[in-house]
C-alpha cells in the first residue's frame, strides 16, 4: 500500500515538473502563438466545454461523438477479431485459408490504411469504421489464435470426457483461458483505435476532438490546438488506466487468490 | 445397494482391439488387442500394468473420446436409468479442474455438461463436496487448494453426476506417498457410502490390492489381459495387513514371470 502511495506521489510530481518547465518554456518565449502557457490552456478547456465553438457546439459534443466513433470502432473490431481469431484456432480449414493473409494486413501501415478508406468510402462514418477494423482486427484475431494454440488440451479433454456441448465448452473452458489474450489485444486496440478515428477526424469527419484540432491548426490558434490535444490525451488515460485497469482487475480476481497464497 | 440385482454388469468389453498407426511407416501398431473384461454394478476393478501398456488408451476408449478398431465396449445405465444415455464420469492423473471456476461452478460445470436439472445441483454439491471431506469450500478457488483436495475436488465432481460407471486413470500417481494414503483411504470409506463402480487404473500393485474387489492384469507388447484376480478380503480393509501383503508379493511375482516370459 505504501508503495501504492509513492508510485502515485512520483507520477504527481513528474507531471507537476512537466506542466512547470512547460510554464517557464512559455514565460521565456512569451509569444502566445508558439505556446501559450498551461493557465491560457487550462481556460480555453474550461470556456470549450461553457460556451458552443465555431461549429455551434460546445466540446461536450465533440468529446460524445468522438467517443461514439472509438467505441462503436474499438467493438466491432474486437468482436470480429475475436471471432476471427477462434475460429482460426478451432477451425483447420479457416485456420489454413487465413493464416496467410494476416500477416499481408499486419504489415499495412496504419496511415496509409486511413487514407485506402477515405478514398473508398469517403469522408463517411463507415471510412473510419474501416480504417480502424482493417488495422485492428487481424491484429486482435492473430492473438487470439496464438491464444487458442496455447490453451490447455488436458482440460478440453476432460469437458469432452463429460460430455460439454460446444456452446459450455467456449464458455467455460475456451474464453477463459484466452482472457488474458483479449486483455493484451483489448490495449492496443483500444490505442490504434483511439489514434485512428483522431486521424480520420482531421482529414475527414464532421465534428469530433480530431476535427476541431484540425480547425483551430488551420486558423493556427496554438492555444485551442493545444488545448484540443491535451484534452484528448486526458480523455483517452482516463478511459485507459481507470475503466480497463478496473475491468481487468475483476476478470483475473481468481489468479490474485492464487499469488495471496503464494 | 442401488441398481439392479447384485452381479449385473455396467461394463461389458468384448474382444476390444485399437491399433495406432506407427509413426514413420504405413503400418499400425497394435495398442489394444484382444480385451475382455466386465465390471459389475457397484463392484471397484482395477487394471494393474506396467506404464505405457495401453491402459490409459482403454480408458478412453470407455469414455467415448477415442476410437477402436475391433470388438465392442457397452456401458448399461444403472436400473434406474435403463435406456438412458450412460453417464461416464473421470477422475484423471492431475485434478484437471477449470481455475478460473470456484470449486462449486467446478462441479456446476459437469452437471450442466450431463444436463441434471438445476434444482438439484446444491444437493449434489453439498453432498459430494462432504464426502470427500472438503465441506464448505464450495466458494473456494483450485489454486487455494492443496494438490491433495484439488485430486478431492475431481473425485467429488466425478461422483456428482452419479455415474453409472466411474473411471479413475492413476489418480494418486502425482501425490506425495503420504497424500495418496490418505486419499486412498478416504476413498475406500467413500465407496462404503455411495458405491459407485468403478474401473481404476494403475501400475502400483499394492494400491490395486487395497483397493479392489477384482484386478485384470495387463501386460505389454502385445498390450493383452493376462489374469483375472478375485480379492474377497473383507471391508474395510487395513492399508499394512498381511494377507494384503501376501497376495501383493504373489501378484507381482506372477508378474515379472510373464514380463520375463514375454521377453
Amino acid at each position: 500500500m505504501a508503495a501504492g502511495l509513492k508510485t502515485v506521489g512520483l507520477r504527481a510530481a513528474s507531471i507537476l515538473v512537466l506542466i512547470l518547465l512547460w510554464w517557464a518554456a512559455s514565460a521565456a518565449i512569451n509569444d502566445a502563438d508558439i505556446l501559450p502557457g498551461p493557465d491560457a490552456v487550462a481556460r480555453t478547456i474550461v470556456a470549450n466545454f461553457q460556451k458552443p465553438g465555431p461549429e455551434g457546439e460546445s466540446a461536450w459534443f465533440d468529446v460524445a461523438i468522438t467517443l461514439v466513433r472509438i467505441f462503436v470502432a474499438f467493438a466491432a473490431a474486437m468482436i470480429a477479431g475475436i471471432g476471427i481469431g477462434l475460429a482460426m484456432g478451432l477451425n483447420r480449414t479457416c485456420e489454413r485459408s487465413l493464416l496467410a493473409l494476416i500477416p499481408l494486413m499486419l504489415t499495412m501501415p496504419t496511415i496509409l490504411m486511413v487514407f485506402l478508406a477515405i478514398m473508398w468510402f469517403g469522408y463517411s462514418e463507415s471510412g473510419s469504421l474501416v480504417a480502424v477494423m482493417a488495422v485492428v482486427t487481424p491484429y486482435v484475431a492473430v492473438n487470439m489464435y496464438e491464444g487458442t494454440k496455447a490453451m490447455d488440451k488436458s482440460l478440453i479433454e476432460m469437458g469432452v470426457t463429460f460430455r460439454a456441448s460446444q456452446r459450455l465448452l467456449l464458455r467455460k473452458v475456451y474464453l477463459p483461458q484466452l482472457m488474458p489474450y483479449v486483455f493484451a489485444a483489448f490495449r492496443y486496440a483500444f490505442g490504434a483505435t483511439w489514434k485512428i478515428v483522431a486521424l480520420a477526424e482531421t482529414f475527414g469527419l464532421k465534428f469530433g476532438i480530431g476535427y476541431m484540432f484540425f480547425f483551430w491548426f488551420q486558423q493556427f490558434d496554438m492555444t485551442q490546438v493545444l488545448s484540443w490535444i491535451i484534452m484528448f490525451v486526458v480523455l483517452m488515460l482516463v478511459l485507459e488506466h481507470g475503466l480497463f485497469a478496473r475491468i481487468e482487475s475483476r476478470a483475473f480476481a481468481w489468479r490474485r487468490a492464487a499469488t495471496a497464497r503464494a | 445397494m442401488k441398481g439392479g440385482a447384485a452381479g449385473s454388469s455396467a461394463i461389458t468389453i468384448e474382444k476390444l482391439t485399437k491399433r495406432f498407426p506407427a509413426p514413420g511407416s504405413a503400418e499400425k501398431f497394435t495398442v489394444l488387442h484382444d480385451i475382455s473384461l466386465t465390471v459389475d454394478e457397484g463392484k471397484f476393478v482395477s487394471i494393474v500394468g506396467p506404464s505405457g501398456c495401453g491402459k490409459s488408451t482403454l480408458l478412453n476408449v470407455i469414455a467415448g473420446i477415442e476410437a477402436y478398431d475391433g470388438g465392442g465396449v457397452t456401458i448399461h445405465p444403472r436400473a434406474d436409468r435403463r435406456g438412458a444415455e450412460p453417464r461416464v464420469a473421470y477422475v484423471f492423473q492431475s485434478p484437471r479442474l477449470l481455475n478460473w471456476l470456484t470449486v462449486e461452478n467446478n462441479i456446476h460445470f459437469v452437471l450442466e455438461a450431463q444436463k441434471v436439472p438445476r434444482p438439484r445441483w446444491r444437493e449434489l454439491v453439498t453432498k459430494n463436496l462432504e464426502m470427500v471431506g472438503l465441506a464448505g469450500q464450495e466458494r473456494n478457488y483450485p489454486l487455494n487448494l492443496s494438490g491433495g483436495m484439488q485430486q478431492r475436488v475431481a473425485i467429488a465432481r466425478a461422483l456428482a453426476i452419479e455415474p453409472d460407471i466411474l473411471l479413475m486413470d492413476e489418480p494418486f500417481s502425482h501425490l506425495d506417498a503420504i497424500t495418496a494414503r490418505k486419499l486412498r483411504f478416504d476413498l475406500m470409506e467413500i465407496l462404503q457410502r455411495a458405491k459407485p463402480t468403478i474401473l481404476f487404473v494403475t501400475h502400483d500393485l499394492s494400491e490395486a490390492v487395497f483397493l479392489s474387489d477384482s484386478i485384470y492384469m495387463m501386460t505389454t507388447k502385445p498390450a493383452r489381459i493376462f489374469k483375472r484376480v478375485t480379492i474377497d478380503l473383507p471391508r474395510p480393509r487395513k492399508p499394512d495387513s498381511a494377507e494384503l501383503f501376501d497376495l501383493e508379493k504373489n501378484l507381482v511375482r506372477e508378474f515379472f514371470s510373464v514380463v520375463e516370459a514375454n521377453g
